[in-house]
Parts: structure tokens; C-alpha cells; sequence
């Protein structure tokens, strides 16, 4: 027995010395070194809403508006556009000027052609011909009047500088002045002036012969188509002037200007994006929602107001859902709807009663956020009776 | 080999440093069980050399008591040495028959009676010491798992009370203390699963060897009882 003993004590050791050296501690599991990612919590609005984008351009990983080229940063801008302005209109397309252009732009040359040529100072007989388009040659006339210098002493050398010279000086320095006032008046207001020419120039025929009477007449008519305008002028001016002490605040000349425009595509924002287009929404969304918390706060401050009525039959599966109206103070706007589903009639009843006077009495809403007044200026609650209970 | 297996098994850090950090009652439990493991493969080795000796004997006494040499001549040269097994019972049985005729015995039933006794007595006494240290084996072999699960739960309750005070639930902190509960069950289970199997082995082994010793006594005591006959009646005869 002592022998084998010994031999078993033998094995022991050697098995549990050969288990201590060959069988040291295990490999450890290899844990792949996986980097902390930061992780950001991200209200669902800000992805589900639109973002501001192209609605015609392909899809890509953010939405954005189509690229300006205008790079010029206009703060608080939220249309996307080229322009230096922020409008809302959207930008006119720049294929409708061309055709315009195209067809404006060789009439005033024609019209102009035959006034320079020198059929007027030879052959006087064709100028009642040109009374009747006068109106609209009214820019090109004072151009022909330095020629008339030259051409009345042909027929009658001393009538015409007699009634010239009072006029004259006052005629010449009205016309030097005028001059560039009356390029740009529009066409359209000289049109009613053709009766009074009629009428002047019956005054005039007593002392000038007939065939000058055109001639002579149009500087006193266009004299007094300059004045005439002045005048107009200084009382639109007036009148802006009176509008704009009024509406000091608001006013934009430059919005109004670009608003009337319509020759050139004026309309779009100033918003610059500076990445290709993709698609999105062509509005600016603003993202501003109630929070599930600013929710909770409006829905307490009316639980607070509400005493439900105790063991009303009836009352379990009543859901109530008010719906109301708010201005930026908080104040209910009109009267808030109260709708009530479930339950029995008398206990429906019943509290849709009592949740219009809780609504009423917690009226001046607080702790609502001013700048996301658009997401509660309509506001919808619901609520579980049974949960108050 | 198991051994070896279980225990790395068992590891999670080297064995040595989880053994030196177990307390005091996981380390005597360790201990307990490892010296258990010792003594069952002492007594397995014991018993396998001794099974194997006393089978090579009984072969070899069997061979050389039916060879048809004198009884007395083989009681002659086996009663001077220490016998084991079959050797003993015929050494037995030789020495009351001598002892019988020495003094002139009268009754040949009380000779046989006699005989077939001391046979019995020294049956017995073969038996057990085949059977000595089987019970030990059986004990390691049932008492052994839950030896080393009570050092386990010891172990564990430790750790845990660790953990508790550490404030921290760390893959880290929870593991070192459980492997080395763990290791307490492992040493168990390997101590006692060889002396399960070598209890089961060895008490069959036992068995078979007592069965040819009673074979043989019955046997001999038939050979004897002729022989007695044989020899009491010429001189109940001559009477």
C-alpha cells in the first residue's frame, strides 16, 4: 500500500507540476478595440420635415437648393436664390426677356429713320400727314427743331424770328433743361395733350403761316408737356412723401422696385447654397414643433384647472380632444372646440363641459417658447379623463 | 489526463495564482479533494498489482494442486512460507486435518466440521483484505462532486460579497472570483469520477476471486472428507 501511495503521490505532482507549467492562464478572448461612438439624440422632426431643397433634383444624403453663383452672404435670408434681396416670389424664368427684346427693339429704330431725313425741310405739304402719329414721335420731335433754324428764312426771312424771340429765350432754356426730363416720360401721357395742341395752334395761325404752324407749335407743346409733368411730379412726390412718413418702418424701395420689375427675372432669395441641388422641399421649413415636454406643460396647466367630477357613470373610454386658437400672449383666439368620443352620452356630455371651463380658466397660456409661436398658434390637446380620476 | 482537462477547463486565469486567491475554506476543500484524488489512485494502483498478483497465484496453486503431487509434499513446502488466497485455504485445511490425526481424532463428521471452519475463517479473511479500501473508493466516488460544489458555492458567495462591496458588475470583476469557485468543482469531479470507476471494477474483480476461493474450499473439503472416510474406517475396523 505504501508503495503505491508513493507512486500515486508521484503521479499528482507530476501531472499537476506538468498542468501548473504547460497550462498558465488561457488565451484571452481577442475583443476587437471598438472606438466610443458619440452618439447624438435628434428630435424625429428634423428628419422626417422637408428640408429645403430642389424638388426636381435627384435624391442625395442632404437636401439642398439649387447652387447660386452669387456667393454674397445676405444674413437671415431664407429663399434660396441669386438675388441680393430676400423675396418670396420665386425667380422669373430668363427666357421671356429675349423674345421681348427682340421685338421692342427694332421699332424705336424704325420710327426715328424717318425723321432725321431731310423730306421734312423740303416738302412741308407731308407734315399734316405726321399730325396724326404725333404722340408717339413725341420723344423723337426735338431733335428736328435745331434744323428748323436754318430752314425759315427760306420762305419767310422776318415773321418768324418776331414771335420767336419772347418765346424763345424762355422756349430755349426750357428746352435745354427739359430735355432729358422729357426722354423718359412715358409714351402714354402726352395722348391726352393732343386736343390742347389742336387748340393752340388755332391762337397761333393769326400770326405765322400755315405751313410753319406744326413746327412752331410743337416747341410751346413740348414746353408745356415739360411742365406739365413737373408738376405732376412734385405733387407724386408729395404724396410719397406723405406715405413714407407714415410707413417710415416698413418701407423697402428697393423690394417695391424688384417687385414691379417684371422685364427681369428679379424674384427669388438670397439665401446662397453652395452644394449641387438635390431634392427637398422649395418652401424654408423651419423645423419648429412642440416639444413632447412643452406639450406635457400645456397639457398640465389645464389638468391643473380641471375637476373632474368623481364617479360619473359612464365615464371610462371617454376621450376628449380640444382644439383651440392662440395669439402670441397665450390667449385662447375664439372659442375652443371641445369634442368628446366614448362612453355614455350623459358622462360625454358632462365633461366636455367641464374640460371647456378648465380650458377657459387656465386661459393665458405660459412657458410657451415665442419663436415656435407658428407650432402653437393651433394647438390640439388630448386627454384621458379616466387618468385624472 | 482528465485531470489535466478539467482543470485547464476550469482555468481562466493560470491555476496557481486562482488557487492562491481562493479563501481559506475553497483552499481547504482544494486540498481535501486533491489528497482524495491521491489516495483513490494509490488504492487503484494498490489493487490493480494486487489483483493481478493474487489471480497469477491462484492460477499458479491451481496448476500445482491438481498435478497430481502428494499433499502432503505441497503442505510440506507451502507451510513453511506466508500464503495468500487458495494457498491459504489448503494451508488451513492441512494443518486441522494433521492436527486431527495427530492427537487420534474419533468423530470424522467433527473432523470435517472442523476443517470446513477453518476454510471459512480464512475465506473470510482473503476476502477481506480484497476488499479492503473498496469503501474508501466508494465514498471519494459519491462524496467527491459535492465536496467540490460545496467549495464552489463557498467561492462563489465570496466573490459575490466582492462584488457587492467593489460597486462594480464588470465582466472583469465578476470572472476571476467564479473561476476560482469553479475550480473547486472541477477538482472534485476529478478526484471522484476514477474512483467511481475503479470501485465498480475492483468490487466485480473482488467478487470473481471470492467465488473461485469458495470453489476451490468446496472442492478441497470434498477431497478431504473422502480421505477421512478412506482413513477412519480400516481403523474403526480393526476395532
Amino acid at each position: 500500500m505504501k508503495g503505491s501511495l508513493g507512486t500515486s503521490l508521484i503521479l499528482h505532482t507530476l501531472v499537476l507540476g506538468a498542468a501548473l507549467v504547460s497550462l498558465s492562464a488561457p488565451a484571452s478572448f481577442e475583443v476587437a478595440d471598438v472606438e466610443a461612438l458619440p452618439v447624438d439624440i435628434i428630435p424625429v422632426e428634423s428628419i422626417t420635415q422637408m428640408q429645403q431643397g430642389d424638388k426636381k433634383a435627384p435624391m442625395s444624403e442632404k437636401p439642398s437648393p439649387k447652387e447660386t453663383k452669387n456667393q454674397k452672404v445676405v444674413e437671415g435670408a431664407e429663399n434660396a436664390g441669386e438675388n441680393d434681396l430676400d423675396l418670396k416670389t420665386p425667380p422669373t424664368p430668363a427666357r421671356k426677356p429675349t423674345p421681348t427684346e427682340a421685338a421692342a427693339a427694332p421699332k424705336p429704330v424704325e420710327r426715328p429713320m424717318p425723321t432725321p431725313t431731310p423730306e421734312q425741310n423740303d416738302v412741308k405739304d407731308i407734315v399734316p400727314e405726321e399730325t396724326a402719329p404725333k404722340p408717339t414721335e413725341m420723344a423723337a420731335l426735338p431733335q428736328p427743331k435745331p434744323e428748323i433754324a436754318p430752314t425759315p428764312p427760306k420762305p419767310e426771312p422776318t415773321p418768324p424770328p418776331k414771335p420767336e424771340p419772347t418765346p424763345a429765350p424762355a422756349e430755349a432754356k426750357s428746352e435745354d433743361i427739359p430735355l432729358p426730363d422729357a426722354v423718359p416720360l412715358p409714351a402714354a401721357k402726352p395722348k391726352p395733350e393732343p386736343p390742347k395742341e389742336e387748340a393752340k395752334p388755332v391762337e397761333k395761325p393769326v400770326e405765322k403761316p400755315v405751313e410753319k404752324k406744326p413746327e412752331t407749335a410743337k416747341p410751346t407743346e413740348t414746353a408745356k408737356a415739360a411742365e406739365k409733368p413737373t408738376d405732376k411730379k412734385e405733387g407724386k412726390k408729395q404724396e410719397t412723401a406723405k406715405s413714407s412718413s407714415s410707413k417710415a418702418s416698413d418701407f423697402n424701395a428697393d423690394e417695391i422696385a424688384s417687385l414691379l420689375n417684371k422685364q427681369e427675372a428679379s424674384g427669388g432669395g438670397a439665401k446662397r447654397s453652395s452644394s449641387p441641388a438635390s431634392t427637398g422641399s422649395t418652401k424654408p421649413s423651419t423645423g419648429a414643433k412642440l416639444s413632447q415636454s412643452e406639450m406635457d406643460a400645456l397639457r398640465g396647466q389645464i389638468q391643473k384647472n380641471w375637476s373632474v367630477i368623481a364617479g360619473i357613470e359612464g365615464a371610462d373610454g371617454v376621450l376628449i380632444r380640444v382644439t383651440m386658437k392662440l395669439d402670441q400672449t397665450g390667449e385662447i383666439v375664439g372659442e375652443p372646440e371641445v369634442e368628446a368620443s366614448g362612453g355614455s352620452d350623459n358622462a360625454r356630455r358632462t365633461l366636455q363641459a367641464s374640460a371647456l371651463r378648465a380650458v377657459r380658466r387656465s386661459a393665458p397660456f405660459k412657458n410657451l417658447p415665442a419663436d415656435k409661436y407658428d407650432a402653437w398658434s393651433e394647438v390640439v390637446v388630448n386627454f384621458d379623463p379616466s387618468e385624472l380620476l | 489526463m482528465e485531470h489535466e482537462v478539467l482543470a485547464a477547463a476550469a482555468s481562466d486565469v493560470s491555476l496557481w495564482s486562482l488557487f492562491m486567491q481562493a479563501g481559506l475554506v475553497v483552499k481547504l476543500v482544494m486540498i481535501g479533494l486533491i489528497g482524495a484524488s491521491v489516495w483513490t489512485w494509490a488504492i487503484v494502483i494498490d489493487k490493480y498489482v494486487s489483483f493481478g498478483k493474487a489471480k497469477r497465484q491462484f492460477d499458479q496453486f491451481e496448476q500445482v494442486f491438481w498435478s497430481g503431487q502428494s499433499l502432503e509434499e505441497l503442505y510440506r513446502t507451502l507451510s513453511e512460507r506466508q500464503n495468500n488466497g487458495l494457498a491459504a485455504i489448503f494451508v488451513a485445511a492441512m494443518r486441522e486435518w494433521k492436527k486431527s490425526f495427530e492427537r487420534g481424532a474419533r468423530s470424522p463428521i467433527g473432523l470435517q466440521m472442523r476443517i470446513d471452519r477453518a476454510m471459512d475463517v480464512t475465506m473470510a479473511r482473503e476476502a477481506e483484505t480484497y476488499e479492503a479500501r473498496l469503501g474508501s473508493l466508494a465514498t471519494i466516488g459519491s462524496a467527491g462532486p459535492f465536496i467540490g460544489l460545496f467549495g464552489t458555492v463557498v467561492g462563489i458567495m465570496t466573490s459575490f460579497q466582492a462584488i457587492a462591496g467593489s460597486k462594480s458588475t464588470n465582466l472583469a470583476v465578476v470572472a476571476p472570483g467564479i473561476a476560482e469557485a469553479l475550480l473547486a468543482t472541477a477538482i472534485g469531479l476529478v478526484a471522484a469520477i476514477p474512483a467511481v470507476i475503479a470501485y465498480n471494477k475492483f468490487t466485480a474483480d473482488a467478487g470473481k476471486l471470492s467465488a473461485r476461493m469458495e470453489g476451490f474450499a468446496d472442492e478441497f473439503s470434498a477431497i478431504l472428507s473422502r480421505q477421512i472416510d478412506e482413513k477412519l474406517q480400516p481403523r474403526q475396523a480393526a476395532q
